[in-house]
């Protein structure tokens, strides 16, 4: 009995009509553009009559308002006519319009939860070395000016040879030395070049030359303490915004996938 | 109706993220360690605009604030027009400085339901222009900027009262993000905003910044420029803030360049003379100016300038008409845009009026309207979305903005950045290093400027530059005063920047006023590079460093230039009786211009009159000289 009165055709129709009813109830509008009543309320002329004041800053006369109110009339009928002969089809700006409104719409569904700590630590996981905390250098570190790296090459071995560093330097007003440095401060000072040169260095040797935009230096690494994962209080901002961002991107190619996942697309020359 | 089911998506939403648990506060409250005096310059962009800039989202930026802050952090971000992009090394800081008239008005419009603009024919044709095409979008943008020249705009688009609710949510969402992103110590995000006074068409705009959180400003709007033209509206708006809030602010004049000599005028807005109240306000309201950026470099001009070989630098373009081009400049309009020849008016009303309004230091930054603050040659995002970098016809088209004038993309210059010597990376210590001027311009690249003058030094103190500069001196941006008719002497060095060219010079720029109390200008070479064999002239010149540029690879030889210079020096022709000013330019060896990065990328042909090869620069803040009274 259910079943056949769900299949009976004017239920559906019913149904249909009581949804269209239903959304133009609850968004206040009492105009169905299917239909053949047009009824100018109440609430139509005070939004026609407060447009007109926000542009001209004086209520309209009555002779303004009526023509206001036939501009809203004779516009309600070209809207509902233009929709029976289709003319909303393939036009670029309504399709461009709807598309804006339903990624604002989906947009806004999107934000809003507040990440738990175990949360934000697995976000960490998934990508601990871009979170990984830098190894930290203590290093000693001579200019030798803007010479060859076979001139500089020479003069390192003299170095390990014994020669005192003063016999080599060049003055510049970079530190001689560095402790607990980051590959972070190192790049402010030297230049990300130089920085990305000392991991492959070896501990407690002049070595080198080790080049930077200024020129040639002779490196000696003292200590050399590994980079580790960093604790999520140590980085806590940055995981939450990144977090954030991400959840944004997700939704909004989540909300995509859904519908997209109800058509049956193809493209020419694409697999 | 449909129009009130929107608003109550917008409230509903709004009111959604009003509720959102994510933010930093903790994070925020964390100790930053001030060092005892500034041992690291910081670099940022205190003037980027974002989504929210009507000219900005007219050009196509579809980069939101946030996206603006993550790649000044160091992120890659996809830019608006697909190209990916990321920052070579990150910035410390940003301010973005969207406009504040009509902020956030064509994204409004082009976002908003037509049926709430059926009403307002204006913004319903632009809405629709806007929504039909890229091209429309442009055509709309170029109206927006005519109309604020001339003052056509709709009063819904202008009016502080009509779009005060729309600013409002807009701000308070938009505080929100900048605090999500300012961690004090790692990266500093300042509230700000742009202050578009263009009468006429007349360049007077302002990047305003505040010390203060969006809490501690609490319901503080930017302030509009449209109606309200006379920057002495803005300085009443900044003391207003302060009184109220017991918060800080100042303001940062730019693109002096296409202000048809209104920006460092001898009057005021309304024509009158200027008098001791306006300098004392003027003068407190902004320490700083921003003598470099994309549209052109504002330093000096040949006509002012012709005994300085360094003068034409950003200059072509920029310097036949006003912003809008609705106004022809003739040279004789120069004198009030230019910063060289406003310090040294500065130093003439200094003896008529008593006080000195144009006592401001230097900075460079973007005025980006990407939401990427681009200033690399090699990495370089354009004035604004039209422009980007996977634009390969950018260097070459017609600018809007006076196009019959012949302004044309390679005009534009990837410059420049603010570099700061403050005590930490904290909102606090960058705005107090700017208010009292200890910071330098730079084309882009990251030289390290130091600068520091007294009476106390002797040539030896260079091996402890900074540490006796300190102790025995004034940095960048202070007064000398006394002396005892001795000479100032000043203690200077530029460490290149590793990533980018060598150095060619450094040059004290001086100006004096004269015993007729007229302002002269004088440009001493005091260090530059291969000096046993570079020799100066009987002029005081010195030979060109040689142009190594290779155009076909787009390299150069830093062996040419100096990695360093540092010098001492005394100022040969001093005369106690006169008040002076001391500013520094360091010069890089010749480097390739944006367009030749783009012709290499693109395999173009670049016109000759394309400017191929510059010597990018960095400009200090002076140091100023009173006699003692």
């Amino acid at each position: 009995m259910l079943r056949k009165f769900i299949r009976e055709p004017l239920v559906h129709f019913l149904g249909g009509a009581l949804l269209i009813f239903a959304f133009f109830w609850a968004t206040g509008s009492s105009r169905d553009p299917a239909g053949y009543t047009i009824s100018i309320d109440e609430t139509d002329i005070a939004r026609l009559r407060s447009d007109w004041v926000r542009n001209f800053r004086r209520a309209p006369t009555q002779t303004e308002l009526d023509s206001l109110i036939d501009q809203e009339i004779a516009e309600e009928v070209y809207y509902r006519e233009a929709l029976r002969l289709g003319l909303d089809k393939n036009d670029p700006m309504i399709r461009r319009r709807l598309f804006t409104k339903m990624r604002f719409v989906d947009g806004q569904k999107v934000d809003n939860v507040a990440p738990t700590d175990a949360m934000l630590q697995q976000w960490m996981d998934k990508d601990p070395d871009k979170y990984a905390l830098s190894p930290l250098y203590d290093f000693e570190q001579i200019y030798l000016g803007q010479i060859s790296a076979a001139e500089a090459g020479e003069r390192i071995d003299q170095l390990n040879a014994g020669a005192g560093s003063g016999t080599f330097a060049q003055s510049i007003s970079l530190p001689e030395t560095l402790k607990q440095a980051s590959t972070e401060d190192i790049g402010r000072q030297f230049g990300d070049r130089f920085a990305g040169q000392l991991k492959g260095l070896e501990t407690g040797i002049w070595s080198g030359p080790v080049t930077s935009g200024f020129g040639a230096h002779a490196v000696r690494i003292t200590a050399k303490e590994p980079g580790k994962a960093a604790s999520l209080d140590d980085v806590r901002q940055r995981v939450v915004n990144e977090w954030r961002a991400a959840q944004q991107a997700e939704q909004k190619e989540k909300a995509l996938g859904r519908y997209r996942a109800q058509y049956e697309i193809t493209v020419a020359g694409r697999p | 109706m449909r129009k009130s089911l929107m608003w109550a998506a917008c409230t509903a939403a709004l009111a959604l993220s009003g509720c959102s648990k994510i933010d930093n506060d903790n994070d925020n409250s964390a100790e930053v360690t001030n060092t005892e005096y500034p041992e690291q310059v910081y670099w940022g962009d205190t003037h980027l605009h974002t989504d929210n800039s009507i000219d900005a989202f007219g050009f196509g930026n579809r980069l939101d604030a946030e996206n603006a802050l993550r790649f000044a952090r160091g992120e890659e971000v996809t830019a608006s027009k697909g190209a990916k992009a990321k920052l070579s090394r990150p910035l410390d800081f940003l301010v973005i400085a969207d406009h504040s008239d009509a902020m956030g008005a064509t994204k409004a419009i082009m976002e908003a339901p037509r049926i709430a603009l059926l009403t307002n024919k204006f913004l319903l044709r632009w809405h629709d222009m806007m929504n039909e095409s890229d091209e429309g979008s442009l055509r709309v943008t170029a109206e927006l900027i005519d109309g604020a020249a001339k003052g056509t705009l709709p009063a819904s688009l202008t009016d502080p009262e009509e779009s005060k609710e729309r600013t409002a949510d807009l701000w308070e969402k938009h505080g929100k993000t900048v605090d999500q992103y300012n961690e004090p110590g790692k990266f500093t995000a300042f509230m700000g905003f742009e202050y578009t006074s263009m009468p006429d068409g007349d360049n007077l705009h302002r990047v305003v910044m505040f010390r203060d959180g969006p809490k501690e400003m609490g319901d503080t709007l930017p302030y509009g420029a449209l109606g309200l033209q006379d920057p002495e509206k803005l300085w009443a708006y900044m003391a207003a803030y302060e009184e109220k809030t017991s918060g800080k602010v100042l303001a940062i004049p730019h693109n002096s360049n296409v202000s048809n000599g209104r920006m460092f005028a001898m009057n005021k807005f309304d024509g009158s003379p200027i008098d001791a109240a306006y300098v004392k306000t003027r003068a407190l309201r902004e320490p700083i100016v921003e003598i470099t950026q994309i549209k052109g470099d504002s330093e000096t001009h040949p006509f002012l300038s012709p005994n300085d070989e360094f003068a034409d630098f950003g200059v072509a373009g920029w310097d036949k008409c006003n912003l809008s081009c609705t106004k022809d400049m003739p040279p004789e309009s120069y004198g009030g845009s230019y910063v060289r020849e406003a310090l040294k008016r500065g130093l003439e009303l200094t003896l008529s009026v008593g006080a000195n309004p144009f006592k401001f230091g230097m900075i460079g930054s973007t005025d980006s309207h990407t939401s990427l603050s681009t200033a690399d040659e090699n990495n370089f995002f354009g004035k604004h979305s039209g422009n980007e970098a996977n634009n390969e016809g950018r260097a070459m088209h017609p600018q809007n903005l006076g196009t019959r004038e012949g302004r044309f993309g390679w005009h534009y210059l990837s410059s420049g950045y603010a570099a700061v010597w403050a005590t930490s990376n904290t909102r606090e210590a960058i705005f107090d290093a700017m208010m009292r001027r200890e910071v330098y311009a730079t084309t882009g690249p990251r030289m390290q400027v130091r600068f520091f003058g007294g009476f106390d030094f002797a040539p030896e103190d260079i091996q402890n530059l900074v540490t006796t500069g300190y102790a025995k001196g004034v940095p960048m941006g202070g007064d000398l005063s006394g002396g005892d008719g001795e000479a100032p002497k000043f203690l200077i060095s530029a460490l290149m920047d590793p990533e980018s060219a060598s150095l060619d010079r450094i040059q004290v720029i001086k100006g004096w006023v004269d015993a007729t109390g007229k302002s002269q200008e004088k440009i001493y070479n005091v260090s530059w590079s291969k000096s046993d064999t570079r020799k100066l002239g009987t002029d005081g010149k010195l030979s060109p460093v040689p142009n190594t540029v290779d155009l076909t690879k787009g390299t150069w030889d830093n062996a040419t230039g100096a990695p360093e210079l540092v010098t001492y020096w005394q100022d040969p022709d001093f005369d106690a009786a006169q008040n002076a000013f001391y500013y520094v330019r360091v010069l890089e060896i010749p480097t390739p211009t944006w367009p030749v990065y783009d012709a290499l990328k693109f395999s173009l042909t670049l016109p000759d009159n394309v400017i191929k090869i510059q010597q990018e620069r960095a400009y200090s803040s002076p140091i100023w000289y009173t006699p003692a009274a």
